[in-house]
């Protein structure tokens, strides 16, 4: 079976993210960038499935960078992906979700795959848009927010997170999942693991290579500016809890929240 | 000249307060656009909902109770809206920014080669063109986007962002034909409640939010439920919470789970990571309890009470309950 995970590239949350003025787009050069948190629960969701299904299953990264970023997913290799799949090209940045999915589903098909693993979210502000336009694009299924993976028979069994529970989907592949947190921790690499990862091929594909035509977006930003500023607390030692019951009452009042 | 139409999300016919709120911004929108304002309700006990959905000021309602709708997960769905659009014309698409809503939203969109913005808080209109206004980078900044040229957009809009207002003369309701029989391979085999889905989370007016400085589930029951319940609220959780199961993770609150926005927010034994901040952080006002007055809430919220929670919360909630008495 042909796993295909999509992975990618965000800053790190915990350098500052800025917009640049001239291009409008978020800033990538001289910032951190690592592996979308996010996307490592997708890695670890196919590296279990391919534990259980056995040595034939292959696990390929999907990735949309920038070239000179490519050498971050020798990361996601060493946990256990098989080879990878890079998606470079000038025309391409700045793409919105529609045209990063109709792009990610040109190489995917080129690929071929039984599966294709997504995370449920991007670390760097998009929106989560991208599990379900690509399974459009491919025309498969979006088994979406899935966790407790299940396949026999070309077909998969998932529990799906709901806003109030979850529910048990079945779906004959080929077919398209986004997991959620819930699959378990993202696995470190091993030392052979990261050995062995030099030398797993990375292949570089060019929008033309992956029969990408569409590159215009559908939406375009025209302006932006940092929210209402939210001040620093007034902060109030209580003195006991009937103290501190009284001022947050107090404070609930004078808002008439209360 | 461009139409607006507001999917409207509901189980068995219960919805809540964003379809209403969906179908008075669409009217609006749709006055601004020369166009016409239309709902689809689909699924089970859609007839329900469309009926009351005629009291807002929609020209028409569009419905189909097909059962394949909650037989079989998205895709019939999908094909309905579809369907429905194309039929309707030139449209702005607006779907609640919850978890299925997303879902939605983004197969639509990717359907209709449609423009997506997410987490709408706003429209601004110039012309023709539509361009929204949504938080963005985990509230950071606050992006004006707008679709460009083409046939359709499709808007995910916040819960609580818009007035829900009745009127109108009284919407058409419609029947929906049902879509070229597709073999749908997405079943829904059963669906398992965790938590009471009654008041949505995302639309509480109050929200008492409970952390790992709670140590167990049954605060969360016998200390924060009272106080919500004092408050017309609901409960809602940090990760650390829902990653100890003491909640299930239909209540966390932030960067992997729900984003709100209600008028007012209690932290209860939240320190405030980022990833919390960004679930809540448009919340009109904010009040933590926390015993360390240090803890990074303090940067973000109104006001910080520095102390024990099993001591303030018990008390606080006796104090509403007595000035509602
Ligand atoms: C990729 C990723 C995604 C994440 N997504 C989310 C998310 O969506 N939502 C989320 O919440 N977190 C998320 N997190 C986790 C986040 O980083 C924090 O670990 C988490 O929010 C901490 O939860 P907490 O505030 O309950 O716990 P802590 O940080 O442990 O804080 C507990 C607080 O309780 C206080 N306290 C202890 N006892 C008492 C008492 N008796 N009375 C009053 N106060 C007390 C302590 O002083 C402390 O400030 C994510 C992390 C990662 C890496």
């Amino acid at each position: 079976m042909r796993i295909v995970v999509t992975v990618k590239l965000v800053p790190d949350l915990n350098a500052e993210k800025r917009i640049d003025p001239a291009t409008k787009r978020l800033v990538r050069t001289g910032m951190e960038t690592v592996l979308n948190p996010y996307d490592e629960y997708a890695l670890e969701a196919a590296l279990q499935l391919k534990e259980k299904l056995g040595d034939d299953t292959t696990v390929t990264l999907l990735s949309m960078v920038p070239e000179s970023s490519k050498e971050t997913l020798r990361k996601a290799l060493a946990m256990g992906a098989d080879d990878a799949h890079v998606l470079s090209d000038e025309k391409l940045s700045g793409s919105d979700v529609f045209v990063t999915a109709a792009a990610l589903a040109g190489v995917a098909r080129k690929i071929g795959f039984d599966l294709v693993v997504c995370g449920g979210l991007a670390d760097d502000g998009s929106t989560g848009g991208v599990p379900g336009a690509l399974a459009e694009h491919l025309g498969v299924p979006g088994l979406t927010n899935a966790r407790h993976l299940e396949i026999s028979d070309g077909t998969i069994t998932a529990q799906r997170e709901t806003d109030s529970g979850y529910q048990t989907v079945t779906c004959a592949l080929p077919a398209l999942i986004s997991v959620t947190m819930a699959v378990g921790e993202p696995r470190y690499a091993s030392l052979k693991g990261i050995m062995g990862a030099k030398r797993k091929n990375i292949a570089l594909l060019s929008a033309a290579d992956a029969g990408v035509t569409e590159t215009t977006s559908r939406t375009e930003l025209l302006s932006f500016g940092p929210p209402p500023a939210r001040t620093k607390a007034r902060i109030v030692e209580a003195a006991d809890g009937a103290a501190g019951a009284q001022t947050i009452f107090d404070f609930l009042r004078e808002r008439k929240l209360v | 000249m461009r139409h607006v139409i507001a999917f409207a999300e509901h189980r068995k016919g219960q919805t809540r307060k964003v379809t209403y709120e969906l179908a008075t911004q669409a009217h609006e929108l749709a006055q601004k656009l020369g166009g016409t304002a239309h709902a689809i309700v689909l699924g089970e006990g859609a007839g329900a909902l469309a009926e009351s959905l005629t009291k807002y000021p929609l020209d028409v309602v569009h419905v189909a109770e097909d059962p394949d709708v909650d037989a079989y997960l998205l895709d019939p769905t999908i094909d309905y809206l579809e369907g429905a659009a194309r039929a309707i014309g030139s449209s702005i698409v607006l779907v609640p920014n919850t978890m299925y809503g997303r879902d939605v939203a983004s197969r639509l969109a990717a359907r209709l080669g449609a423009g997506l913005n997410a987490d709408v808080t706003g429209f601004a209109i110039d012309g023709e063109r539509v361009a929204c206004i949504a938080p963005k980078l985990g509230g950071v900044t606050i992006t004006t986007c707008a679709f460009e040229d083409c046939e359709y957009g499709v808007a995910t809009v916040r819960p609580n962002a818009f007035a829900a207002q009745p009127g109108g003369a009284g919407a058409r309701l419609e029947t929906l034909a049902k879509p070229d029989a597709k073999p749908y391979r997405m079943r829904i085999v059963n669906e398992v409640e965790e938590a009471s889905s009654e008041l949505g989370l995302e639309e509480a007016p109050v929200v008492v939010s409970g952390g790992r400085g709670l140590g167990g589930a049954e605060p969360f029951t016998t200390l924060l439920k009272p106080l919500a319940d004092a408050l017309g609220g609901a409960i809602g959780a940090s990760r650390a919470a829902a990653d100890a199961g003491w909640v299930p993770y239909s209540l966390q609150i932030g960067q992997t789970g729900k984003t709100v926005s209600p008028k007012l927010y209690i932290a209860v034994g939240i320190s405030g990571a980022i990833q919390h901040k960004v679930g809540m952080r448009s919340a009109g006002t904010i009040v933590a309890i926390n015993k360390d007055g240090t803890a990074p809430i303090s940067e973000f919220s109104d006001l910080l009470v520095v102390g024990d929670a099993f001591q303030i919360v018990p008390a606080l909630t006796k104090l509403i309950n007595d000035s509602k008495a």
